[in-house]
């Protein structure tokens, strides 16, 4: 919907594209390649951001000239935002990228369906940074150290790669070596109704036992607020994003001294009581089957006084079109669990390569994640973005520093800058979530029992010792 | 088939030729799954751990006698079976008792019948998930308050989310129990009940020892596919509770789906698969069984 191809040279380009595929002989290049050249002088700034800044990096942006392909993303607005620019990425490389949104329920099928049977229908998707392990096992997607290495291909001095946020790098990365790139990601943070919270004297939760008793003060069913609410709905993504950061904060290790993976530790148990508790006694009737849009519109609504969630859910309490609190929300880093620890959750979109593809398609898609990832396009997708809706999750540490960039949070709401790149900084940790090829596997046997836990189906030390005994055999085989 | 001469023989050749396009497809797109998924469930298949695949014997199968989610989904399948094909079966019969008594304007209930059956599983899971019974806004919350009753959590405790779902299938399903026993009723001769009501016999005397004998290869009929498609009820379930909460409506189907595509472990899934076939195809066997012996 949105390649808005205007009154622009950039049908002229896309032409020549085509014609390019039909006649793929070195001099069919060579003689069509010069009006390229000159529409890409034509629209030295781009329709949305500085083709010059891009041509400055010492790579050849046209040497994929003529590929087509097609990258799964989700259909979210920051997406959607890069669906847009694209017609800046055809004029940079005459390389036709198209976006194929597919719902978040079905992205990860789709990809694992596609690697295993080696199509290469997807040159690239919004990977799930939990897959990689998965993908790296099969040798489904390239390694990228053979990309960003090669002069050829990448100039590093340009592209940054240490620019973007290091907690995505590490969990896009196996052994070190690194196999997506992130383009968009989160950190989860407190979000409280800042009046409530003044009227009861409350300050934000610095520990666990805080953000309880915090609830518990604000707690008026009655008056339909209820205390806190954190995702319920089952699923890897779900409250199986929201529990590791519990556990982690309780102490929790994920594997044990001889590498044996334990999930019904005392520190597990203690964690899951805490989470059922808070639940059970101050979120709403349903909770067990919210995922954070159902929260975010709660809050929205008024009915929740705090829940800790990605920052980006910032976007729709502080809509003025979508919530009657804007003006009232305060933002705060994740309490302290019982260890000390504030543990965040380390979630972005990242970009792999898929390892079916042919030699220029690899090249093709390379350039378009090098693209999607630099500061241009980030900037271009984020404040400097003409539509409504501004992307709030850049990869970049450059770009959050960046006044403009910084105005544009700001107007979330009290303290939600300092919260986010506190979180960014310092309360990431790259084993937030057992990263295992079995991760699909582990993540919903776990996401079963938090959720039976919930709602009573068995107790936390049951549901616990069930997963346990699952996971045992998941990793046996 | 008898033998007709050349003429005969030639048309079955032709024959034959006019019909394999179609059995081709037909063996493309279901004989050779099956028999794919048959081999599979011998095999370890598991996309997170590659390096184990190769043939598994009868591991798969071994692995779910001690496996409890697999026992646990089992027993669900049983209860959601059972307790749906017999809600639609008395519901339908006494609904199309009730309409045999309706002089004019059945064609009016036939209409109104058919309408939850035409729409899609997955469509009858998310509108009585949000509609119907989503805490607070759901209608049926709204009527139960109204009345002055609790607020129930339907799809989100455990026990009133697998009853939740055997009422949605219901629900989708009794229309055509009573669709099949309204048209077999209006075919009952009338002139065994007029000599009945001679003899003197009450209404239930004659609905127990006429109506029901007559009806029961249409009830055998209601029961055979009722079961059949219980039993391999998927969408409307996913679409409701996803097996959920916890594993508290996740019958087999469900089961294998997950293990198979969530868990990305195709080998086991398919065991896990073939023993619901295995399972379907007994429960059938036994009621077409039941079905000729009454008949003899």
């Amino acid at each position: 919907m949105t390649n808005r191809i205007g009154k622009s040279a950039i049908p002229i380009s896309k032409a020549i594209t085509r014609r390019t595929v039909l006649k793929a002989t070195a001099s069919g290049v060579a003689l069509l390649s010069a009006p390229a050249i000159l529409t890409g002088r034509a629209h030295a700034a781009g329709k949305y951001m500085d083709l010059e800044s891009l041509r400055s990096a010492k790579i050849d942006w046209r040497q994929a000239e003529g590929s087509k392909i097609t990258i799964g993303v989700i259909p979210a607005g920051y997406f959607k935002n890069l669906e847009t620019v694209l017609s800046d990425f055809a004029a940079l490389t005459g390389i036709e990228a198209r976006l194929e949104m597919t719902p978040p329920g079905q992205i990860r099928q789709k990809a694992v369906l596609d690697l295993s049977s080696g199509t290469g229908t997807w040159a690239s998707h919004a990977a799930d940074p939990m897959y990689y392990p998965l993908y790296v096992a099969n040798k489904w997607i390239d390694p990228l150290d053979a990309y960003l290495g090669n002069e050829k291909l990448t100039d590093n001095g340009w592209f940054r790669y240490e620019d973007i946020l290091a907690g995505w790098r590490g969990v896009t990365s196996i052994d070190g070596k690194p196999y997506g790139i992130p383009y968009d990601g989160e950190a989860t943070i407190q979000v409280y109704r800042k009046d409530v919270f003044d009227k009861l004297s409350l300050k934000p939760a610095e520990t666990f036992d805080e953000f309880m008793s915090n609830a518990d003060k604000a707690h008026d069913p009655e008056n339909r607020l209820w205390g806190a609410a954190l995702r319920g709905f089952r699923g890897a993504g779900q409250n199986m994003y929201i529990y590791p950061s519990i556990f982690r904060a309780f102490g929790g290790e994920w594997f044990n001294n001889s590498g044996k993976m334990v999930v019904n530790s005392s520190e597990a148990i203690a964690a899951l009581e805490w989470y059922v508790k808070l639940l059970n006694n101050y979120a709403p009737q349903g909770v067990e089957n919210w995922n954070w849009p159902d929260i975010a519109d709660a809050f929205g609504q008024g009915t929740v006084a705090s829940y800790i969630d990605a920052h980006s859910s910032a976007a729709i309490v502080a809509n003025p079109e979508k919530s009657k609190v804007v003006g009232k929300i305060g933002f705060a880093r994740w309490p302290k669990g019982p260890s000390g620890k504030r543990v965040t959750s380390i979630w972005n979109w990242s970009f792999p390569i898929n390892g079916a593809l042919s030699n220029k398609d690899k090249t093709a898609t390379w350039l378009f994640i090098q693209w999607a990832a630099s500061r241009e396009t980030q900037v271009a997708t984020s404040y400097a973005f003409p539509g409504a809706y501004k992307r709030t999750g850049a990869n970049r540490t450059s770009v959050w520093a960046l006044s403009d960039y910084r105005a544009l949070l700001e107007a979330a709401g009290d303290n939600y800058i300092s919260a986010t790149t506190t979180s960014f900084a310092k309360d990431t940790d790259v084993e937030w979530r057992p990263r295992l090829p079995q991760w699909p596997a582990v993540g919903d046997t776990m996401a079963t029992a938090i959720q039976a836990s919930l709602v009573g189906q068995a107790s936390v030390t049951d549901a616990l010792n069930a997963a346990q005994r699952k996971i045992e055999g998941i990793l046996k085989g | 088939m008898h033998r007709q001469g050349g003429l005969f023989a030639g048309e079955r050749g032709f024959a034959l030729l006019m019909v394999s396009p179609g059995l081709l497809v037909l063996a493309l797109t279901t004989t050779f799954p099956l028999a794919y998924l048959i081999w599979s469930s011998f095999q370890n298949i598991n996309l997170a751990m590659p390096f184990l695949d190769g043939f598994a014997g009868l591991d798969n199968y071994r692995d779910m006698l001690s496996d409890g989610r697999f026992w646990h989904a089992l027993q669900l399948t049983g209860i959601y079976t059972v307790s749906s094909v017999f809600l639609q079966l008395v519901i339908g019969l006494g609904l199309a008792l009730l309409v045999m008594q309706i002089p004019t304007g059945q064609w009016l209930f036939r209409i109104v019948a058919i309408l939850p059956i035409v729409l899609a599983p997955v469509v009858v899971g998310l509108f009585w998930r949000t509609l119907m019974l989503a805490p607070e806004f759901g209608i049926v919350d709204f009527i139960i308050r109204t009345l002055g009753f609790e607020s129930v959590n339907w799809l989100g405790s455990p026990t009133p989310a697998l009853v939740s779902v055997i009422l949605i299938h219901t629900w989708q399903w009794t229309p055509f129990a009573f669709l099949v026993l309204l048209a077999s009723l209006a075919s009952l001769p009338l002139d065994v009940f007029e000599a009945a009501r001679i003899d003197k016999a009450n209404a239930f005397q004659r609905f127990i020892h006429i109506t029901l004998p007559l009806i029961r290869p249409a009830i055998i009929i209601v029961v055979i596919m009722r079961s059949m498609i219980a039993l391999s009820a998927f969408a409307a379930i996913f679409a409701a509770t996803g097996g959920g909460p916890g594993t508290a409506s996740e019958i087999l189907n469900l089961y294998a789906y997950k293990t198979s595509f969530v868990e990305l472990n195709f080998g086991y899934g398919s065991a896990l698969a073939v023993s619901l076939l295995i399972i379907t195809l007994g429960v059938s066997g036994i009621l077409f069984h039941l079905r000729t012996a009454r008949r003899s």
